[in-house]
């Protein structure tokens, strides 16, 4: 890298205006939660926590919330097995049209979410299974799928192959060798791929808002509802915990399983 | 015994092109043991994406060929009367038009913000590179609802964009900078800077820091080495970044509904309304296809110039 200074500050100084952009948003937010007044004053002239309370008044957003957790972790948990067991076959064993298949599997990200949305809730009324919970986790499946896939595909072309070999010249069975080797091996990409599709699905709204009806209703739709018809400052206090708890999370995840590495394409 | 001899030589086998030498010499059985286990491992999800994203998405391909019994001229005319009309209706090519138009404007801004980011982390300490990039991943994760809404509070009457225009005197009155294309194009920038910065800041670390002083010991400035070696090298990254931004801009759905204003309708929020308030699926099938195809194809055509001009394989 050059030693130029120009050139060095110069760079530091676009990359600082590109981060601040990043981060300014956040800021702000954090900043008109605390305000006072029921409309938003920005530097507020008093200060106070009431929004935060306020956020349990939001409407259903008790039942949405359990009901975004449940179907984040069941549609996480199912995407994360099914995206091992494909990775593992693209990464681990010889078969045809390996490109293809993966261009496919990861295809969910670039088709428009509405177009997924749309061509489900028809399926499913078709099927007379609509507005379940669980068709909705099936939906949140087929959305999440390329995030597993990605990451195990990564942590799998990472993990070092000889290590099992050695294991099974050792003696281990194929299943003790899975276990006790190559699965330690990809915690990070499980950890990652779990999590980044658990996240995906807790936040989505275009597919969830063809999906979701009547008894149940998600977090997304509740706080977007809000937005729409209110003005106060509850969604900015929703918003700065939302932020906070999902940075604890990413730095948690970071220091225990150095996720973030996992993520820069290698190839 | 055999069985255990042909597993053992098959062993080493990965890749499918060495696997194929050996196909015509074994049989049947020998084809169903070398990609068995793969083909046991990937099924469950391949079922699963045949059963609800191969067979839903066909089925709504099937319906934008049909018609709306509010079509009274279309009927007995299963063709391409709902494409015919997308094509004539000046909502939805408004539509098309405008979401191509934000979604190349966001992609530029995007690459414009995130390659300065990238290529100063690759320098950077390791402690801030540390930082920046769980910023990156934070923004990454952070809900987009959350992410809009922080710059509805920024971009309003009382935000602190108009603030700063007014005490520096630019402008009397606030200006309206939320519900117009504006807004939703910082939005989208905001929103696709993370798939931007991680694929190009990837691409930058694989470049051997040896090639940065070769260019250098061999007499070229910053300038120089930048524009013929570095930039080049990273276009991989670039390309894979703005096929991510695009693809995610062109899908806009949220950002629209919450920075923009009936005028600036996106393509899939004129799909959504066809098929949510007036129940007309085949039209709204038809422009999401139309849309879906158009993007396909754009991305198709960009990666073989991106092939052409660098040579390389993206």
């Amino acid at each position: 890298m050059s030693n130029a200074p120009f050139f060095r500050i110069s760079l530091a100084i676009l990359a600082w205006i590109g981060i601040g952009f990043l981060v300014f948003p956040v800021l702000i937010t954090a900043l008109a939660s605390f305000n006072d007044p029921f409309f938003i004053e920005l530097p507020p002239k008093s200060y106070s926590l009431r929004w935060y309370a306020a956020i349990a008044d939001i409407h259903r957003i008790g039942e949405a919330v359990f009901w975004s957790l449940l179907i984040g972790i069941v549609s996480a948990s199912i995407a994360t097995v099914l995206g091992l067991g494909a990775a593992l076959a693209i990464a681990r064993h010889p078969l045809p049209g390996k490109a293809a298949l993966t261009t496919f599997l990861l295809s969910p990200i670039t088709i428009p979410m509405v177009a997924i949305g749309i061509a489900l809730v028809q399926f499913f009324i078709a099927l007379d299974i609509a507005f379940t919970w669980w068709s909705i986790a099936i939906g949140h499946i087929v959305l999440v799928i390329a995030y597993p896939v990605r990451t195990l595909l990564a942590s799998l072309t990472l993990s070092n192959t000889s290590l099992e070999d050695a294991a099974a010249s050792l003696g281990a069975s194929r299943l003790m060798t899975f276990r006790r080797v190559t699965l330690p091996q990809l915690k990070p990409g499980l950890v990652s791929g779990f999590l980044f599709a658990f996240l995906i699905s807790f936040d989505n709204y275009p597919i969830s808002v063809f999906l979701v009806r009547g008894e149940i209703t998600t977090m997304p739709i509740e706080v977007f509802n809000h937005i729409s018809n209110n003005f106060d400052p509850t969604p900015a206090a929703f918003s700065t915990l939302y932020i906070v708890i999902v940075s604890l999370i990413i730095c948690a995840a970071e220091w225990r399983y150095r996720i973030i590495s996992l993520s820069l394409p290698k190839s | 015994m055999a069985d255990a001899a042909c597993r053992q030589e098959l062993a080493p086998l990965t890749t499918p092109t060495q696997v194929k030498r050996y196909l015509p010499l074994l049989g049947q059985g020998a084809r169903w043991r070398a990609f068995g286990p793969a083909t046991l491992l990937i099924a469950p999800l391949l079922i699963f994406l045949l059963g609800f994203y191969v067979i839903p998405m066909t089925s709504m391909l099937a319906q934008s060929f049909s018609w709306w019994s509010g079509d009274a001229e279309a009927d007995g005319r299963a063709t391409l009367y709902q494409y015919a009309k997308t094509l004539n209706s000046s909502r939805a090519m408004g539509a098309i038009e405008r979401t191509f138009r934000i979604s190349l404007f966001s992609v530029v801004f995007c690459i414009l913000l995130s390659y300065p980011i990238a290529l100063w982390l690759v320098t950077a300490r390791r402690f801030v590179r540390t930082l920046v990039l769980v910023i990156t991943f934070v923004s990454l994760a952070a809900s987009l609802i959350v992410r809009n809404y922080g710059w509805l509070i920024v971009l309003s009457n009382t935000g602190p964009v108009n603030g700063l225009l007014v005490a520096l005197g630019i402008v009397e009155f606030p200006l309206q900078l939320t519900y117009n294309e504006s807004a939703i194009i910082v939005a989208l920038v905001h929103y696709g800077m993370p798939f931007m910065i991680l694929p190009i800041y990837g691409s930058l670390l694989r470049i051997p820091p040896a090639l940065w002083e070769a260019s250098f010991s061999l007499g070229a400035g910053t300038a120089r080495t930048l524009w013929c070696i570095v930039f080049p090298l990273s276009v991989p990254g670039i390309f894979g970044g703005t096929i991510l931004v695009f693809a995610v801009s062109m899908s806009a759905f949220v950002t629209p509904l919450m920075l923009g204003s009936p005028s600036t309708a996106m393509a899939s929020q004129v799909a959504a309304e066809q098929m949510l308030v007036q129940l007309n699926f085949a039209w709204g099938s038809a422009i999401i296809i139309t849309l879906t195809v158009a993007t396909v194809l754009l991305v198709w055509a960009y990666a073989l110039l991106i092939r052409r001009m660098f040579r390389v394989n993206v």
